[in-house]
């Protein structure tokens, strides 16, 4: 075969990966994009959850083989997808007693800082979650095992690793029901009109402070599910978490800040980029690609592909 | 300007700490607690740099380990490659510093709120990979064993925490220069209202490229140091975003954008979490991150001031007690609430040469025309006013006139130059003065802060610039001791004419008002009126904007009426207010009709 | 049904409503009109809730409405219809309506009222499925305006509804609602900069004037009265 052949499937292979990884990458977005969506805070704490769900998985299925009994194909899957419920859980309780003091209408009455308020509170709820993980869970790298994370499927030339190909058809699932969620049901209509204008959706009768909690409940655990899914195919320590927290980032600015289903395509395409990148630079320096093309956006294009243009003088 | 205290005071209080942290140090025996000491002084420097920049700046980052970690490899790096001693080397670490502040504020600057904070988050992390992947893993420091001096290495590790005290002397000094300096007010100005600080003549680009400048060197300085102290730079340790998050705790416990503050935060937070750490680490690890994670969420929520606000707020709150102002002579005293209840008729000037000229300036958002092809004149000397029915585009017309918005077609010239394309500040400076329809105060600063940052344009000197600001104030008939209040507790009377004599004291040729006299009632509204009118009768060009007729007609000489973003009528206001399409415009096409035989 | 007693609201240090009293009966139509800074569009905020006063009473249907939250007053009958339209620009036409309609009593009545609100504005059932966010002006405050009517109100509060329209569509609008009080008995609030149109249908009119009613009358004892044009005229 020529170069030019290999280079086409080694440009395949990498497509077909980079697909595969979006998958989950677009799923993550997703439930940082709800949060940001509709209550319009920068949660630096998304990559603890989804750090939380990894473990959650991990706990599920093979630290206290709650699901073991599913086998091993199946309960690793099962058990990513629970992990979803338990950190929305997580994340009720901290909207409940510590996020919804600096977000809505208790931030209109701040000063300056008030603002700032928001982020910084989930700074440090980020690094609370990634050391009080580290003290509970331990340093040692963990994984879940599946026969599937080590074998792939050959199509064409091109091989698909079994647990991301599995994983890339949950994700999608988990974010279509979420979409029908949110575009079917009255809750979720209410959610995209609390997201809108918070004002009228009160005049409406629609209880804003729950919209946001379940908001932010909700990202918290879709997060948590692409987290638990990905626990299938690599390795975690406690503080995998900011790895991932640009790299989100970038999928939902790429998007549109405000936009749900641009930052699933944005995360989508963020995993593209990422495993591209790999065809002209060292793998160490993928994310370092995934963080250009992020500063790329922002400054060239910052309302993303879908965004809303908001902010007047 | 931001003066509490006197200057001599702070300077003492700073030779305190020093001889009390010199003392402390030499008292203690232990190497492990001298370490702890001098890191408390470094941090104590990347914390007053962080504070440079978001405390007195507002612009909060969270990404200044990007300048901690370039300063320590710079420093490590000339030294292993290059045999360069730290003593040249963290100087030249401070430079890279500057010049790093420069690269990411350009372009960073530009962007708002959220994409400020993550871009400000994005570079560490990507020079943390960078490096990294340049093979920088692990870079120690060799031992030199001829002058180890000359290499800032020192066997007595005392020697560190003294050079450590020196940089947090000298960060301590600059945040003080910045502090008493028009730089500093202009930072408070920006950090509490960045578009009324451009709309008064601040540059506000210039100043914050300076603060970021002067941040990146002195974290660069720290990271420096650091680096020499540890003898082994990794990129984890200086690029990670604990390093930013360390620099934010620490202000913001010890008390964001004041002195002392990020020195104290520093020194009661450090200790505690080194401490912690050495004791507990190996059987709790990661307490340290739990530690600062506890104190910025229970901060946050409780005293998002700091402590440092909480403890002389409750301690040392001392009624304001105002620095001696000499009462202006009374003849130069405008009382204007002495002023009758009824002005006397103006007397309309015909006014001089055109001071403003639009000619079919237009403006559109999105399909809505906001300004539609508005032509008017305004001459020199005169009151003229512009009036029109709610989201008639008066508004828009003054954004447009002052820089904060880009016409889509038409001229625009101030005393024959144009004024497109300028930035507000610029317009400012050209002679241009402008208030908000929605008061635009600095809410925590005093009325005389307030104004003295609107005399920076016109005056080169800082105690100039207080001595206009008083003359403005006087002018518009605030008095000496209101103008000590703090803005945020001011009636609409007193914010009003507050941001008149901000306007005024920048000397303008030209005023924008606008709607300065909506939410007023009737003794505050005569009292605002006749300011205006003595700034006018002063030789001021007024074009102010107002919603009602009835207080107008008693000080215009001239008034444009837009209605749908176009121009419906110039002229004299006895014939304006009687224009068919006036009335219209104002009271609707019914009424018209109904009273249409009481008007002819 | 709605009863304002001594009402005062301050923002910081500022007074934005001075002791405002005013009253507006079962079925009748009630015009609050002043120049901008009066204070209409925060007595509007505090009946909905979203501003809480300093001082008075909001009594509605003889019920004190200080301890209930924003969110559950419109469950009482409450409609309003804010300053600027205020649509949910990505959402449908049709989901707008929805959203308005969200109290469990509007619920019972969705089809009925659903009917009602498409003959009214027809062009609303034209552009169903269109995201409000694209409709011209007219058209979005003919939303906002179905909107409120979807929750089946009992009171319907409209602030300033023909700001920023064309002469034309702003008459379209006051005919609208005149109608919507005429044919369906819908009690009305209404808040207008357009002295005129505002005190034309109405029963009882209020001017307001930096926080305070300085002059409220019936219908015609404000039309004859000189003092509303000279307040907007300055003659």
């Amino acid at each position: 075969m020529s170069d030019l052949e290999f280079f086409l499937i080694d440009f395949v292979q990498v497509l077909a990966t980079g697909l595969l990884v979006g998958g989950t990458y677009a799923l993550m977005c997703v439930g940082l994009g709800m949060i940001f969506g509709v209550m319009r805070v920068i949660n630096f704490a998304q990559g603890d959850f989804l750090m939380l769900g990894m473990y959650a998985a991990f706990y599920l299925m093979t630290g206290w083989g709650v699901l073991a009994f599913l086998g091993p194909y199946v309960g690793p899957v099962v058990a990513g997808i629970f992990a979803g419920p338990v950190v929305f859980v997580i994340g009720w309780l901290l909207h409940r007693y510590l996020v919804r003091r600096v977000t809505g209408m208790a931030a209109l009455g701040a000063e300056a800082e008030g603002h700032y308020a928001q982020i910084i509170l989930t700074l440090g709820i980020a690094l609370v979650l990634q050391n009080g993980g580290l003290i509970l869970f331990g340093s040692i790298p963990l994984a879940v095992r599946t026969p599937m994370s080590g074998q792939s499927w050959e199509v064409w030339e091109v091989l698909l690793n079994q647990a991301r190909t599995v994983n890339f058809f949950v994700a999608i699932a988990v974010a279509g029901v979420l979409y029908l969620f949110l575009s079917r049901t009255r809750l979720g209509k209410s959610m995209r009109a609390a997201a809108d204008n918070p004002e009228a959706a009160l005049y409406m009768g629609i209880d804003v402070e729950k919209c946001h909690r379940i908001a932010f409940a909700l990202g918290c655990g879709i997060t948590a599910i692409a987290g638990g899914l990905i626990a299938s195919s690599q390795s975690f320590q406690p503080y995998i978490g900011f790895q991932f927290v640009i790299v989100m980032y970038a999928g939902v600015v790429l998007g549109g800040l405000g936009s749900i289903l641009g930052a699933f395509w944005g995360g989508m395409t963020i995993g593209m980029v990422q495993q591209l990148s790999t065809l002209f630079l060292p793998f160490q320096l993928q994310n370092t690609a995934v963080f250009v093309v992020f500063l790329l956006i922002i400054f060239l294009r910052p309302q993303g592909l879908f965004g809303r243009v908001t902010d007047r003088t | 300007m931001l003066a509490r205290r006197s200057i001599k005071r702070e300077l003492l209080a700073i030779a305190v700490m020093a001889a009390v942290y010199l003392l402390l140090l030499y008292a203690i025996r232990s190497t492990y607690y001298q370490q702890i000491l001098t890191l408390v002084m470094v941090w104590a420097t990347m914390s007053l740099a962080w504070n440079m920049l978001s405390g007195y700046g507002g612009q909060i980052s969270f990404g200044h380990a990007s300048f901690f970690g370039l300063g320590a490899y710079t420093v490590v790096l000339l030294n292993v490659d290059w045999g360069l001693t730290p003593w040249f080397g963290i100087p030249i670490g401070v430079v890279v510093g500057v010049i790093a502040a420069v690269i990411i504020g350009i372009p960073t600057f530009r962007l708002r709120g959220h994409y400020f904070a993550l871009s400000m988050l994005a570079y560490p992390l990507a020079m943390l990979y960078v490096f990294e992947w340049l093979g920088y893993q692990e870079v120690p420091l060799p031992m030199e064993r001829e002058n180890p001096a000359l290499y800032m290495q020192f066997s007595d590790k005392r020697i560190y925490g003294i050079l450590a005290l020196g940089l947090t002397v000298v960060a301590m000094l600059a945040s003080l220069k910045v502090e008493r300096s028009r730089f500093g007010l202009s930072l408070l100005a920006i950090k509490q209202n960045e578009a009324a600080a451009e709309a008064a003549g601040i540059p506000t680009w210039r100043w914050k490229m300076l603060a970021i400048m002067q941040s990146g060197g002195f974290a660069a300085a720290a990271g420096g140091l650091y680096a020499v102290i540890l003898l082994v730079v990794t990129p984890a340790t200086v690029f990670d975003v604990l390093v930013s998050a360390q620099a934010l705790i620490f202000c913001l416990f010890g008390g964001v954008g004041t002195l002392w503050g990020p020195l104290i935060g520093a020194a009661i937070l450090l200790p505690l979490a080194e401490i912690l750490h050495g004791e507990l680490g190996h059987i709790i690890p990661g307490i340290q991150g739990v530690v600062y994670g506890s104190a910025i969420i229970i901060i946050i929520l409780a005293a998002p001031e700091g402590i440092f606000w909480r403890v002389r707020d409750r301690f040392f709150a001392k009624p304001g007690a105002a620095p001696a102002v000499a009462e202006p002579p009374p003849a130069a005293v405008v009382s204007a609430g002495e002023a009758s209840a009824a002005l006397p008729a103006r007397q309309p000037r015909p006014g001089g040469r055109p001071l403003l000229v639009l000619e079919n300036v237009s403006r559109a958002f999105g399909g809505l025309r906001a300004v539609d092809e508005v032509s008017l004149t305004v001459a020199e000397g005169t009151i003229h006013g512009i009036i029109g029915p709610n989201g008639a585009g008066k508004t828009t017309l003054f954004n447009v006139i002052n820089g904060f918005l880009a016409p889509n077609g038409g001229r625009i010239e101030f005393e024959g130059r144009s004024l497109l394309g300028l930035k507000p500040n610029r317009i400012c400076r050209a002679g241009i003065g402008r208030t908000f329809q929605i008061v635009r105060a600095f809410p925590r600063m005093t009325v005389l802060q307030n104004v003295i940052v609107g005399a920076f344009v016109a005056a080169a000197a800082d105690g100039e610039a207080e001595r206009l600001a008083l003359e403005a104030i006087d002018r518009v008939g605030l008095g000496r001791q209101e103008a000590q209040q703090i803005a945020s507790g001011l009636t609409m009377r007193q914010l009003r004419l507050l941001e008149l004599a901000r306007a005024l004291a920048s000397r303008p040729k030209l005023l924008l008002l606008d709607e300065t006299l909506a939410g007023l009632g009737h003794a505050e509204l005569e009292d605002v009126l006749t300011a205006i009118r003595e700034i006018g009768d002063g030789g001021t060009t007024v074009l102010i904007i107002e919603h009602t007729m009835h207080a107008m007609v008693r000080i215009a000489d001239r008034f444009s009426v837009l209605d749908h973003g176009r121009l419906i009528a110039d002229g004299v206001p006895e014939g304006v207010v009687r224009d068919r399409a006036v009335i219209e415009a104002y009271l609707g096409k019914r009424w018209m009709d109904r009273v249409a035989d009481q008007i002819s | 049904m709605l009863q304002i007693k001594s009402l005062e609201v301050a923002y910081g240090g500022l007074k934005a409503l001075d002791g405002i009293s005013l009253e507006v009966g079962d079925g009748q139509f009630v015009a609050v009109v002043g120049p901008n800074g009066a204070g209409k569009t925060t007595l509007f905020r505090s009946i909905s809730g979203v501003v809480r006063p300093v001082g008075g009473e909001i009594i509605y249907d003889g019920q004190d409405l200080s301890a209930l939250p924003p969110h559950a007053r419109p469950h009482l009958g409450i409609a309003h219809v804010p300053e600027g339209r205020q649509v949910f620009p990505s959402l449908s036409v049709r989901e707008n309506l929805e959203m308005g309609a969200f109290t469990e009593a509007a619920q019972a009545r969705w089809r009925e009222t659903l009917t009602t609100i498409l003959e009214l504005f027809p062009v609303l059932g034209e552009r169903e499925n269109q995201l409000a966010g694209t409709l011209s002006g007219g058209e979005q405050q003919m939303l906002a305006i179905g909107r409120g009517l979807a929750s089946a109100p009992r009171l319907l509060m409209l602030d300033e509804p023909s700001m920023g329209l064309a002469p034309t569509v702003a008459d379209l609008i006051f005919e609208r609602i005149e109608q919507i009080h005429r044919d369906h008995g819908v009690t009305i609030l209404l808040v207008e900069q357009r002295v005129a149109e505002a005190l034309e249908s109405c029963d009882l009119g209020y001017v307001l004037e930096t926080g305070r009613v300085v002059l409220s009358g019936t219908h015609d004892a404000l039309m004859a009265d000189q003092r509303v044009k000279r307040a907007y005229l300055g003659l």
